[in-house]
């Protein structure tokens, strides 16, 4: 018998809710479905699914509150479905611990993908829980060795410092997710870095220099604007 | 209040300085040619000015009060000493006050009429907006009613080709809406009152303009894109999300209005403490009679060449060169020679600021 991942979706309109229940539920995911943030707290604890879909604007509450009410308590993978664009928001609301944020209006392509490497980082996030990364990324031309600290592309050494390398690094550790760029800084600079993101960028400008063919067409670090960096996925 | 703060200490610091000054002045020429007749005078002079380059009456009002007991306290015999039995003393207060008075109603009056017109000028930019939008999504819209109840009432007799085809029409109609949208949401970004106009952050042009082709290819894979960046990093005190949005229209005019693009090229270069984007294509080009009027968002009068003479610049362009402008930048446009047209723009870059290491 097949397992199929459950999904919650939390949304109050009827018409997106049958969009995402026939898209879902076609791409074989179990659809369960919550239209108010009450009931959306009740199905978390009843049904225990495998991710949230949660739309911010409820009826009953705001979608922030939930995200912070399930996160106290559950590691479950939660996108966030918004139809506010103003990057403060997605900033705020991966900070508060969303793994990924979608904006409407968005493609099946998009909605399905980040699904897909939302229940994989989960997944893979609890084998490697107690140690550091081991192993290797790969991802078209680019590979990170973790073991050896070093980073090819097309099989030649890329060259990079040891800061440029941490950052590298710790986008494909969670390759196809959107990092904050204030996540990116407290990791590799520490919690006391001034909240100040330019020399994150110009390392960023570095690396790209030296993973990238053309920095202005990347396949490897795209750039959320106003919002953070994301790596490629991995093969 | 902070700004209501700033705005007192302005104020008064306007005042202060400019009753300094004078009061410098007649100390020099009571010494130079020991007169005190003009002080008087001057002091007209310097309440007339503090009431023109202040807000609101008070500090007029206060200047010439200062400056009648000033004038009696030191510029008049005895030096140094209040006498309020000067003949015409009282003359000269009143006045003082007079002019004060007159001169802060008058500056008031400008002031409101400025303001009045600018109002009046973002009314009138609103209307436009509005005329244009409502224009722009009528034809998608008809279109998007049209091919969903031709399917739903269809359902049985239609091929799947067909079928297929007019889902395809929705989702590219509402796709142009999407555009519409993200241009309305750029205008609402934009404050018209504050002196601030758009929040600006340090960003890479490079990253910018690679969100924005990312986001045209999604669109239009079937048109060749080239990029082409400064090899410096540089960084551009900017709206991101706006200058990205400022790129994709400029692509997507080009395939939308060139009617036979099949490449684009995009480039940017930094000359004179300025940032050069520039988008160009290999389509038709632009009609010279749009040419001049391109980034006004009037309505263009049609010019029966087909339905896409429906679908006019648009707002697309106007909303561009307002986030240019936002951003103290401008916008231009020309055909090239050969073919295609070539659209640019440049924003400032602060000094020193400008390139990374």
């Amino acid at each position: 018998m097949e397992i199929r991942d459950r999904i919650l979706v939390v949304e109050d309109d009827r018409r997106i809710c049958n969009f995402f229940r026939n898209v879902l539920e076609a791409n074989h995911y179990e659809v369960i479905l919550a239209h108010t943030g009450t009931e959306a707290f009740s199905m978390v604890t009843s049904r225990c699914p495998d991710l949230m879909l949660l739309d911010l604007g409820l009826p009953d509450m705001d979608g922030m509150r939930i995200l912070k009410g399930v996160r106290e308590w559950s590691m479950m993978p939660v996108i966030v479905v918004s139809a506010r664009t103003h990057e403060k928001d997605k900033v705020e609301a991966l900070d508060m611990g969303a793994d990924d944020y979608i904006t409407k209006p968005f493609g099946t392509s998009e909605l399905l993908a980040r699904i897909r490497t939302a229940i994989r980082h989960t997944r893979t996030g609890l084998i490697g829980q107690d140690g550091t990364q081991t192993g290797v990324f790969v991802s078209g031309g680019l590979t990170i060795d973790y073991d050896k600290h070093r980073v090819f592309v097309d099989g030649k050494d890329a060259g990079l410092t040891q800061n440029e390398y941490k950052i590298v690094s710790l986008l494909g550790k969670y390759a196809g997710k959107v990092m904050t760029y204030d996540a990116i800084i407290r990791e590799i600079w520490g919690p006391n870095m001034k909240n100040d993101n330019r020399i994150l960028r110009v390392n960023m400008a570095n690396i790209r220099r030296k993973l990238e063919q053309n920095p202005a067409e990347p396949q490897y670090i795209f750039t959320e604007i106003g919002v953070g960096y994301r790596m490629a996925e991995a093969d | 209040m902070p700004a209501n703060m700033k705005t007192v200490m302005k104020n008064s610091l306007v005042t202060v300085i400019i009753l300094g000054v004078v009061t410098v002045f007649c100390f020099v020429l009571q010494h130079v040619n020991g007169s005190d007749t003009h002080a008087a005078l001057l002091f007209v002079l310097a309440v007339h000015f503090i009431s023109r380059l202040t807000d609101g009456y008070v500090y007029g009002i206060a200047a010439s009060m200062i400056a009648v007991a000033g004038v009696n306290y030191v510029f008049t015999f005895p030096y140094f000493e209040f006498n309020f039995s000067i003949t015409g003393y009282p003359l000269m207060f009143v006045t003082m006050l007079a002019v004060a008075c007159s001169v802060s109603a008058l500056t008031t009056q400008i002031k409101k009429q400025e303001h009045l017109r600018l109002e009046a000028e973002t009314e009138k930019m609103r209307g436009n907006l509005l005329r244009a939008v409502s224009h722009d999504i009528r034809t998608p819209l008809t279109s998007i009613m049209g091919s969903a109840s031709g399917l739903i009432d269809n359902f049985d007799v239609l091929p799947d080709n067909q079928k297929l085809e007019l889902l395809k029409d929705i989702r590219e109609e509402a796709q142009w809406l999407i555009q519409i949208v993200e241009n309305l949401l750029s205008i609402t970004r934009i404050s018209s009152h504050a002196a601030a106009k758009i929040d600006k952050q340090e960003e890479l042009a490079e990253e910018i303009i690679s969100e924005a082709v990312l986001k045209f290819r999604k669109r239009f894979p079937g048109i060749e894109v080239m990029v082409s960046v400064p090899d410096e990093v540089v960084m551009v005190p900017m709206d991101g999300i706006l200058i990205e949005q400022v790129l994709v229209n400029l692509m997507e005019n080009s395939v939308l209005h060139g009617k036979s693009t099949t490449k684009i090229t995009v480039r940017a270069w930094v000359e004179d403490d300025k940032i050069f984007f520039c988008v160009e294509d290999d389509g038709e080009g632009i009609r010279k009679d749009v040419l001049p009027i391109m980034f006004d968002g009037r309505l263009l009068p049609e010019k029966g060449d087909g339905s896409d003479s429906k679908r006019n610049m648009g707002i697309g362009l106007s909303v561009c060169m307002s986030i240019v402008r936002a951003h103290e930048g401008n916008m231009s446009a020309e055909n090239i020679t050969s073919q295609g047209a070539r659209v640019r723009f440049w924003l400032p870059l602060k000094k020193g600021e400008g390139h990374g290491d």
